[in-house]
């Protein structure tokens, strides 16, 4: 097994949107899971879910008030980066961990060219001297496949199309060689065709460099072919993860099931409408803290769910396989239905192939 | 199923814009189609200077031609830029056509006066894609939904108008209650269920439902997708259903049309579109598409694209396809492929590829 590089640790990140006397919002409550060297981790949730405050998290990011860290650690390479003070963590941040965000129109500086950013970072955290940093900019640009690299730094971002700003935004992450890589909803603003560029791209750079990559989506499908290992997360915790062969082959929690049953299929026939979750994803200060936070969704629902909270459990003594959820076991006939389809879907394949 | 709250709409509108139309020659009335669509084209002027002088065009809808029957769904899929939206702003007549012809139900939308059109409008309407910027944060859901009807100045009595709201609201999943709170009270797919009863408050025939999922998680879109399938059979309305994800649109449309920049690139009904897909960027797109297991995935062959889509003020010569397709050749860089039928007049397949026509 590969070096374990970042261990996040019973992590809890609350805000306050009414002042320290309101009402909590548990955004991310007692979260835990561990990055090996070179992996790529997905971390699936709906919107609301907390997925991205974690990330933000663990670079600190979160603006306080109204966010606090409220307890947990963090570990990289076995320091706490919640116990670093500011100067250390801003050697850590774009440096050793750094984060590509979802909008890279916003995320990037309209008024100063593609390759002054990247400069940026490479004169900060490397030293380089103009000259070098911007033949090190032209060089990584080259390296995620833009044509033109030499003209292209010069440009500015309104230049480049959403699907080349985002390259830039990975070749600007990329720069210092770090050993995490957050890329925080990397796709979601773009194309389909467009999409699966990025993505290859993001892929081949963390084979090359060996970097870790967190990919945080709400796309179940975008992942699947990448990951290493899969986290869903929902109401601020992990309600099972896993390898991708566990959680999207035999998923065990409901939400899981319901979330892969929910995404339309390309590659079989039409079925007869969706199968969706009813109701609506949860209101995060309305939860009490000693429920499931899944319960008035979930059809496997009884009182228990409602007066306590699930603990992660490993699957039938599996190693890798987690699942919260008081009713892993009942899911059974829901878990048959999906592999069932499949099946079916690899049979398609076949038929389509002769 | 009849619609559940019977407003005196459709034989008043006809009467009302038959009066005004006497003047104008008649449209023969399509029997099979509601919405007939031929040779759209949608070009946007590039000026430039003080004098605004025009330097090119943006060829947003270059050529486009279709028609959607009563009670079925036309699906349009492209990626952003490909003008897909544009379409359904020319059907809804919020833009004024470069040329072609809109004939909705024997009136064509641009012959129509700006008082007929707006009559017609209750029959023809639209859902945009993000909820939280189509409703006005001041306006409690009862008034969202009164609206339209008040606009129209047939929005009844008090008790009718309670009625109405009640029945809306009803018909689209959300509690009656919820009538007197305010948008921001809601998630984005109840938001969205609300725009989906505001459009309906007129008893529309035709809605133009542009990327009204893309904006919702994976679970909320199936939920919205089921529903606008059930009101469809409900209330036999016909939709145009924009789109960039394939799959989603699949779900819900009868035909396909797919759109790249400016142009249909294949059209043509959405089982054929998917079990035999011609155009090349079709295949592109259905293999792009995201499978939520890793053993059908990684197992399916994938085509992968290079590069952006080309700007339309500056379309590539030949094929519009051509520079980021996989089979290219020179006669593709030349000559603009014909959109034909290469299926049968029962079972159209429009297609426009040099590889496919094989002309």
């Amino acid at each position: 097994m590969a070096e374990t590089i970042l261990e996040v640790k019973h992590l809890r990140t609350y805000f306050y949107p009414n002042g320290a006397k309101g009402p909590e919002l548990r955004a991310v409550d007692d979260l835990s899971y561990e990055v090996h060297e070179g992996e790529c981790v997905a971390i699936i949730g709906e919107s609301g879910s907390g997925k991205s405050v974690e990330a933000l998290s663990i670079l600190r990011l979160i603006p306080c008030p109204p966010g606090i860290i409220m307890g947990g650690e963090i570990l990289f390479h076995g320091k706490d980066l919640l116990k670093m003070t500011d100067e250390e963590i801003r050697q850590v941040r774009g440096s050793k961990i750094s984060m590509i965000f979802q909008e890279p129109s916003t995320a990037l500086n309209p008024v100063v060219t593609i390759g002054k950013q990247i400069c940026e970072t490479l004169r900060v955290h490397r030293g380089m001297t103009k000259k070098e940093a911007m033949e090190m900019a032209i060089q990584l640009l080259d390296r995620v496949n833009i044509p033109n690299a030499a003209q292209r730094v010069k440009q500015y971002p309104f230049e480049f199309s959403g699907g080349m700003q985002q390259r830039a935004m990975i070749a600007m992450a990329m720069a210092c060689n770090p050993d995490v890589l957050i890329a925080d909803e990397p796709t979601t603003a773009l194309d389909v065709t467009v999409q699966a560029q990025v993505l290859e791209e993001l892929n081949k750079m963390r084979k090359e460099t060996n970097t870790a990559l967190i990919i945080i989506t709400h796309n179940l499908g975008v992942v699947a072919r990448y990951a290493d290992s899969v986290k869903i997360v929902y109401g601020g915790k992990i309600v099972e993860s896993g390898t991708p062969h566990d959680v999207f082959e035999e998923p065990r929690h409901p939400y899981t099931l319901g979330l892969i049953r929910a995404v339309p299929r390309l590659d079989l026939p039409k079925s007869s409408g969706l199968s969706a979750i009813e109701g609506e994803p949860p209101d995060m200060s309305k939860i009490p803290p000693d429920c499931c936070a899944f319960y008035s969704r979930c059809k496997y629902c009884t009182d228990i769910c409602k007066t306590a909270r699930p603990e992660e459990r490993a699957v039938d003594g599996s190693a890798t396989h987690i699942c919260a959820c008081f009713h892993m076991n009942q899911t059974q006939a829901e878990r048959e239905a999906l592999m069932e389809i499949n099946r079916k879907s690899l049979e398609f394949s076949k038929e389509a192939e002769t | 199923m009849k619609h559940p709250v019977e407003l005196p709409i459709s034989q008043e509108i006809r009467n009302q814009v038959d009066k005004e139309i006497a003047r104008q020659e008649p449209v023969p009335k399509d029997s099979k189609a509601l919405l007939r669509v031929s040779n759209l084209k949608m070009y946007f002027p590039v000026t430039k200077g003080l004098l605004k002088r025009k330097v090119a065009d943006v060829k947003a809808v270059d050529d486009v031609s279709f028609f959607v029957c009563q009670g079925q769904t036309l699906g349009i899929v492209g990626e952003s830029g490909s003008g897909k939206s544009t379409v359904g702003n020319c059907v809804l007549r919020d833009l004024t056509l470069t040329s072609g012809q809109i004939i909705y139900d024997g009136y064509d939308l641009s012959q129509v006066s700006e008082k007929q059109m707006r009559t017609l409008r209750r029959e023809l309407t639209c859902i945009t894609q993000d909820p939280f910027a189509s409703l006005n944060p001041r306006m409690n859901i009862r008034d969202v939904i009164l609206e339209g009807p008040r606009v129209h100045g047939i929005e009844g009595s008090r008790k009718e108008q309670q009625d109405k709201v009640e029945q809306m609201l009803t018909l689209v999943g959300l509690n009656p209650q919820a009538a007197d709170r305010f948008p921001h009270e809601f998630s984005g797919g109840q938001r969205q269920r609300i725009s989906i009863a505001r459009a309906l408050a007129l008893n529309p025939k035709f809605i133009v439902c542009d990327e009204i999922v893309s904006a919702l998680d994976v679970s909320i879109q199936a939920q919205i997708v089921n529903l606008m399938s059930r009101l469809q059979e409900e209330l036999n309305v016909a939709y145009i259903f924009i789109g960039h994800d394939l799959s989603v649109v699949r779900q819900i449309s009868h035909n396909i049309a797919v759109m790249y920049l400016g142009k249909f690139m294949e059209l043509t009904d959405s089982d054929e579109l998917y079990t035999h897909p011609l155009h090349p960027y079709t295949q592109a797109l259905i293999s792009a598409a995201p499978i939520p297991n890793p053993t059908v995935d990684k197992g399916r062959q994938r085509i992968l694209l290079k590069g952006d889509i080309p700007s339309p003020i500056n379309p590539p010569k030949g094929c519009n396809f051509c520079t980021r397709c996989p089979y290219a050749n020179e006669r593709c860089r030349e000559e603009e492929p014909e959109y034909v039928n290469v299926g049968t007049d029962a079972h159209p397949h429009f297609v426009a590829c040099h590889m496919v026509s094989g002309k």
